[in-house]
């Protein structure tokens, strides 16, 4: 342990705990799932960085989301996303969950992601090398240790209206709402 | 073998075959001779059905039916047949061929789901892998899927600003 960050660890030791034993569970969808063997294995070996591959998402904390989304993979995203426990974090891997890539007239895919789940990071390019998963990470890193990976919070605060998007992609939902519905008023 | 076998394809069926090398046949059929060539090439030992794909002539106001036989047997020479067929494209209806090849049915499925294309005896002609039902089937020529993507995805509003 850096004996540089000890009065971090003792100012706030969930946070700092959760940093660094970043368990990820990976959505395979695409080409993106390619660049995940190496990375987890000797090559690259992700667990330098306190990354490890979780059994199921009820144990995870960061979701990455390595490949283009269609209709029907959007509803496992969203069902899997929601299983997480909190603090939770999202990055989007390869540019097609950015904005569509070479995806982006399909008829299937959806194009944007983060209008239907929070999303912390993105890792751009098609493919992206395995480093930039570090990179990735470290960003993420920082992100926390400021406190603006909140896309958990962002989530349950405006959940009535990515639930709106989730609805209008893909028909009625066959789960119920994970937060309450709620609309703020404007001028709150 | 090879040269019996053009002959009777040409004669016997009203078809012209087209040889594109030594191992790789088109053959172009009328649509109601279809079924007859496939029960007479799965007897001549072209038992694998391979695919069934669908080509879109917007222009003629056709559909184009290909499927692709090959044949594994050993003491045969190692092929593949293309056989083509056109359907009109106001009427999309053919003839099932699960009875001759029985792995038809998924190819047949799709091309249902993606063009349109009905398969008369074909036992559930139900979605196979999309999850949402479109106007056109969208695999077809005059399907606009920037229109579509414009109206379906575009539509839906960012998140980012609201509270």
């Amino acid at each position: 342990m850096d004996r540089n960050q000890i009065t971090k660890w003792i100012k706030n030791p969930k946070k700092m705990g959760s940093k660094y034993s970043l368990w990820a569970i990976y959505f395979c969808t695409g080409c993106g799932i390619i660049e995940i063997p190496p990375i987890l294995t000797s090559r690259w070996d992700a667990e330098r960085f306190g990354i490890k591959p979780a059994p199921s998402p009820r144990q995870a904390n960061l979701f990455l989301i390595t490949g283009y989304v269609t209709l029907k993979t959007l509803k496992a995203v969203v069902r899997t996303y929601e299983q997480m426990p909190d603090p939770k974090y999202t990055v989007g891997f390869g540019s097609c969950p950015i904005n569509g890539g070479m995806y982006w007239d399909s008829y299937n895919t959806i194009k944007k992601l983060d209008k239907y789940i929070p999303i912390d990071g993105w890792i751009a390019g098609c493919m992206p090398r395995p480093e930039s998963i570090f990179i990735a990470v470290t960003h993420l890193w920082t992100m926390i240790d400021k406190g603006i990976a909140d896309g958990y919070e962002k989530y349950k605060e405006k959940y009535f209206y990515y639930r709106k998007n989730q609805e209008k992609a893909l028909g009625e939902l066959d789960w119920p709402p994970l937060h309450p519905m709620k609309k703020k008023e404007e001028g709150q | 073998m090879n040269k019996s076998l053009k002959k009777k394809l040409e004669s016997d069926f009203d078809s012209s075959v087209e040889i594109l090398e030594k191992n790789g046949w088109t053959i172009t059929a009328n649509k109601n001779q279809v079924l007859d060539i496939l029960r007479f090439l799965k007897g001549e030992g072209f038992d694998y059905l391979a695919l069934i794909s669908c080509v879109d002539w917007i222009e003629k106001g056709e559909f184009e039916l290909i499927y692709i036989l090959s044949s594994y047997l050993a003491d045969k020479e190692k092929m593949h047949l293309i056989l083509k067929t056109r359907i009109p494209r106001k009427k999309p209806d053919f003839e099932t061929t699960i009875h001759i090849f029985e792995n038809a049915e998924p190819y047949e499925r799709e091309l249902h789901e993606l063009f349109g294309v009905n398969f008369n005896g074909h036992p559930r002609l139900e979605p196979l892998f999309l999850d949402r039902n479109y106007k056109t089937p969208p695999f077809r020529k005059d399907f606009d899927t920037r229109k579509y993507v414009e109206e379906t995805f575009g539509s839906i509003k960012s998140v980012e600003g609201k509270k």
